[in-house]
């Protein structure tokens, strides 16, 4: 039972490491259909300019808006330079190999800066792991569980609730009609682009205590949490998580029950049966396309 | 045309002609990860060869003849290598080659070089069968003198279980051709002492979890961890130890000694232990003047070499192979290659003295009984048996 508990914990643990990276994916897809597939690149981005910040001698929590600031200034950047000219021209793909590109020059980049070695980012809270229902674990751990669900309640909160989010709902069900209604489209996708990339630098400084950190952290983490919001849904901030917990949880069991070797397969069998099912995802609004 | 760009051309080629009538430098190929998680090796490697390089031209050089050095970084990819030595073979027409670090990646670059006959000396990666891979044919142009994985993995599962007495033991190992050679290699050694790993768990790169790995360890009641992987993974294994708050002794290869495996792991990685035929001390004049060089040229942080044995390996292999030139009087490779199968004079380097260290039949210059024992001490690499340092002095030559 012990062993189970610790599995599912660190499922858990592992699983809103990639929800708070896949919160990026969802939240440009809500205004543009369009994805930032330097999402992992955002993220490395953050976390490295958060550990610069610190080594500067900034404490941690104060270090977290400045990092915020910098991600919704690099996102609003891959939007104007990498996705808007697509989306003018009604190019389907353009946005797809552009998002990448800047991902590549983003990451060749810090890897100027930063020098090419994982490197350890200091943990603000203690690191020796806390007994809860008879198994460990860390107290970072439960901060990114925390990080997570505030993000999910941020993001739920805003589009239901305020004006801008309205915008935002608006713009994803009808970007013609929103604009024709006076909604400036062009800036809510571009805010949604900053959004998106302030959240991935907040979970880069977030996960990075957790993970190690450099410019080749955000490839796999990346990935991982692509398949997390295709399970959830690219349009729920509850499917998120949910999905993010189902991969988690996947991984460590298989690593422990059947093998280790295997680990990944089970969330990404998942992924495949999701994606014939349900292709909106667990908890995804199923949009109905008309032509 | 332009005039200007008539000039340029002009003066280019009046450039290459004056290259041309001085003496041709000898261009060596330095191929290893400079990016990415092997990294640490790999520049550390690179360093070591640039400081050998610089010593020997600055003594005038091989022949009468510079050394050029040829850098790629080849990620730690298997396709990155092999493209880079097409490169180096047909493009840069390099005289012979140094580095690898990555077993995956000297195997499947290597071929290229053997059909091409320009030597290889690999002075990092440790796969057993790097040299064996052309063992069977006529001529064999595939060197090493790092520690091969056969010679470092009955010395692991020496000091586990005859050394410290454990008789329950874990296998992790990556899911490179690195991890699972070397997981081969100790499973081998562990049955020759009548020992089954009660666990035998795989990790991949980048992995950042390592709870499922660990909990079946622990559950198999396993009292050591065996690794084989790099540096960032092993950290996360140290991790995952403190916060499972279970804490077994790591023993592994020689990888733990990576700068990104003590400074990720911090604390939690103190006392892992992994063979190496080199330790930042300075206990000859030569590894002395070796170290001070070093850490004058490069200037690592904390006057901590990344991988000291990387380094030390990298700086040997350029005196191997240089020594051999001279000996053969020649660039040409099969004569380097005779000539590096039977070395006259005998070579004074950093890990070990080399005399006569390859042969026809036998091209690793490192032997079981050189490597010995280091431990993360303090954030360094130190030696873990104080007998073995006292003996450091009288250098450990191949048998």
């Amino acid at each position: 039972m012990q062993i189970l508990t610790q599995l599912i914990y660190s499922g858990i643990a592992l699983g809103m490491i990639y929800a708070v990276i896949a919160f990026g994916y969802q939240l440009t897809f809500a205004t543009s259909d369009t994805l930032n597939f330097g999402q992992g690149d955002a993220l490395m981005l953050g976390a490295l300019v958060g550990l610069s910040l610190v080594g500067a001698g900034l404490n941690y929590w104060l270090m977290i808006p400045l990092v915020c600031l910098f991600g919704a200034f690099q996102g609003a950047v891959v939007e104007r330079i990498g996705v808007r000219p697509a989306i003018k021209i009604k190019s389907e793909f353009g946005w797809i190999m552009s998002t990448i590109a800047l991902g590549i020059i983003f990451k060749n980049v810090a890897e100027n800066v930063w020098g090419r070695d994982d490197l350890k980012f200091p943990s603000p809270l203690p690191e020796s792991p806390i007994k809860l229902l008879g198994a460990n674990v860390l107290p970072m751990e439960i901060l990114v569980v925390a990080g997570a669900i505030l993000m999910m309640l941020a993001v739920e909160f805003f589009n239901r609730k305020t004006i801008y989010g309205k915008a935002v709902v608006a713009t994803f069900n009808d970007r013609d009609a929103a604009k024709l209604m006076g909604i400036n489209t062009g800036l809510v996708i571009t805010f949604s682009y900053a959004l998106s990339s302030m959240t991935a630098a907040f979970a880069g400084v977030l996960i990075a205590p957790l993970t190690l950190t450099g410019a080749t952290m955000g490839a796999v983490l990346g990935l991982k949490a692509f398949a997390v919001a295709i399970i959830g849904g690219l349009t729920s901030g509850m499917g998120i998580i949910v999905g993010g917990i189902i991969l988690g949880i996947a991984e460590t069991t298989t690593g422990f029950y059947i093998s280790t070797g295997y680990k990944d397969v089970p969330g990404l069998v998942l992924l495949l049966i999701v994606l014939a099912v349900r292709p909106a995802g667990l908890f995804g609004k199923t949009a109905i396309k008309k032509v | 045309m332009t005039r200007l760009t008539q000039l340029a051309i002009a003066l280019a080629a009046a450039s290459v002609t004056t290259f041309a009538m001085a003496a041709d430098p000898i261009k060596i190929g330095v191929n290893g990860p400079f990016t990415g998680g092997s990294s640490s090796m790999g520049v550390s490697m690179r360093d070591g060869v640039r400081l050998a390089a610089k010593e020997i031209n600055d003594a005038g050089g091989v022949l009468g003849r510079k050394i050029e050095l040829v850098e790629r970084d080849d990620e730690a990819k298997n396709e990155r290598g092999v493209q880079i030595a097409q490169e180096l073979i047909n493009k840069e027409k390099v005289v012979a080659v140094v580095g690898y670090i990555n077993t995956g990646v000297a195997l499947a670059s290597q071929r290229f070089f053997q059909e091409a006959k320009i030597p290889v000396m690999n002075n990092v990666a440790t796969g057993t069968v790097i040299t064996e891979q052309f063992a069977k044919e006529p001529e064999n142009y595939v060197f090493r003198n790092s520690a091969k994985d056969s010679i470092q993995a009955p010395m692991i599962v020496e000091e586990a279980i005859t050394r410290r007495g454990f008789k329950k033991v874990a296998i992790l190992a990556d899911s490179t051709n690195y991890g699972q050679l070397g997981r081969e290699d100790l499973e081998k050694a562990l049955a020759a002492k009548g020992i089954k790993a009660v666990a035998v768990e795989k990790f991949n790169i980048k992995d950042v979890d390592m709870t499922a790995q660990l909990l079946k360890a622990k559950e198999a009641g396993a009292e050591a961890v065996l690794t084989y992987g790099i540096g960032p993974e092993l950290a996360q294994i140290a991790n995952g130890m403190t916060k499972l708050g279970w804490k077994v002794p790591m023993v592994g290869s020689w990888t733990l000694s990576m700068a990104n495996y003590i400074d990720n792991a911090g604390p939690g990685g103190e006392g892992a232990r992994m063979p190496q035929t080199f330790i930042q001390e300075p206990t000859t004049p030569k590894r002395q003047s070796f170290i001070v060089n070093y850490l004058k040229t490069f200037n690592p942080k904390n006057s901590r070499i990344d991988s000291p044995v990387s380094a030390a390996q990298g700086y040997d292999s350029v005196y191997l192979l240089a020594a051999a030139i001279k000996q053969a009087g020649s660039t040409d490779g099969p004569k380097i290659k005779s000539a590096l199968e039977d070395l006259k004079t005998p070579i004074e380097g950093v890990v070990t003295n080399y005399n006569k260290p390859f042969s026809k039949a036998d091209h690793d210059a490192i032997t079981a009984n050189i490597p010995v024992f280091g431990e993360v001490k303090g954030q360094r690499v130190v030696y873990a048996y104080p007998d073995d340092q006292k003996k450091a002095s009288e250098v450990r030559v191949k048998k």
